[in-house]
């Protein structure tokens, strides 16, 4: 079977480093009309349309692969802003290819101008909901006068009761993390020049105790990042004690702000 | 040179920003397995596939659940627009 081309990312500038010899990948770009692509061949046995959706199912072989993807990506958006690609983005010739350049170079460029010497940076918020429920309910006075009528009910009556008292905890915990959450995503987007709200991920796969209750990515001007760290600083502050993990990271290539590009 | 190092070193002192060296998986997961250009390249991903493969994550970690909260809604709170 013929070998596939592998597309990682968009640039306006030749790369300087196509050679990943730590990586055993060999990158090369394809221009068209101001824009390279930059791709490597792979072999059909991991990305053909078949081989592909049986390695996916393989986590060793999806962490290998989309490690890879990350790092040469990294590489390349050291020097010049970049459009990364989905992972698995692969094609059958480089006739195929330009013909994408082709048909996307206006967007392309254009979306790469809007992202030059911008950085992607992720922040998530994850909470510990049982410190929040000792921290908040102990005197509130919604779950004070429910306490009372559980005493004062008989055995049926307060098991309802104490039903209703579990819906308030939850209101109020809710309540509250929406309250921080939408506190610390608005300051900081103060900071930034785009922002995007992405699905809160389970427990099952973030490996942590801890629920998310924010997942969001910022794009921020490289020259504003001390902005954005210090209201970061800030918030660290103000919620120390809360009940709150920050996990920030970056730079990312900026995978959350491409959609400009049609699709 | 001595310019980049001092960047990095800068970096490397925002607060608790980690560097990217110690990214987990997942971070890598979110971002380049769901997002980034999305363009039907003669070989794509599909979202059942994507699903696949949080399964597989999922099943390294922890026993099997209903697939529904991987592709929850994103957190209601925050979604609203600053008035």
């Amino acid at each position: 079977m013929k070998e596939l081309l592998y597309l990682y990312c968009v640039a306006k500038d030749k790369p300087s480093t196509c050679n990943f010899e730590d990586l055993g990948i060999k990158t090369h770009p394809i221009y068209f009309q101001g824009t390279y692509a930059l791709v490597s061949w792979v072999s059909p046995d991991d990305f053909s349309e078949d081989n592909l959706k049986k390695h996916l199912a393989d986590m060793g072989w999806v962490e290998k692969s989309i490690r890879l993807h990350e790092r040469v990506i990294e590489e390349i958006m050291k020097d010049q802003a970049v459009l990364p690609f989905k992972f698995g983005t692969v094609f059958e010739s480089e006739a195929n290819i330009e013909k994408l350049l082709k048909s996307q170079n206006v967007e392309f460029k254009a979306v790469l101008d809007l992202l030059a010497g911008k950085e992607e940076w992720g922040f998530k918020i994850y909470c510990n909901s049982e410190y929040f429920k000792d921290a908040l309910c102990s005197g509130n006075e919604r779950i004070q006068e429910k306490d009372k009528e559980i005493a004062s009910a008989g055995k049926g009556k307060a098991f309802f009761l104490k039903k209703k008292k579990d819906e308030i905890i939850k209101d109020i915990i809710n309540e509250k993390i929406s309250e921080y959450t939408k506190d610390c995503f608005e300051r900081l987007k103060v900071t930034a020049v785009d922002t995007k709200i992405n699905n809160i991920l389970p427990k099952e796969v973030t490996e942590k105790t801890e629920e998310m209750v924010l997942n969001a990515a910022f794009l921020i001007n490289k020259e504003r990042i001390k902005g954005f760290v210090n209201v970061l600083a800030y918030l660290k502050t103000k919620y120390l004690n809360k009940g709150l993990i920050f996990d920030c990271t970056g730079p990312w290539p900026p995978y959350n702000f491409c959609s400009a590009v049609k699709q | 040179m001595d310019n980049s190092i001092k960047t990095l070193q800068n970096k490397k002192s925002y607060l608790d920003i980690r560097k990217k060296e110690r990214v987990t998986l997942l971070e890598i997961l979110d971002r380049a397995l769901e997002k980034g250009v999305v363009i039907s390249g003669d070989i794509v991903i599909s979202v059942a596939d994507v699903d696949l493969v949080y399964l597989g994550l999922k099943v390294l970690l922890s026993s099997v659940e209903t697939m529904e909260r991987l592709r929850g809604a994103p957190f209601a709170g925050a979604t609203e627009e600053p008035t």
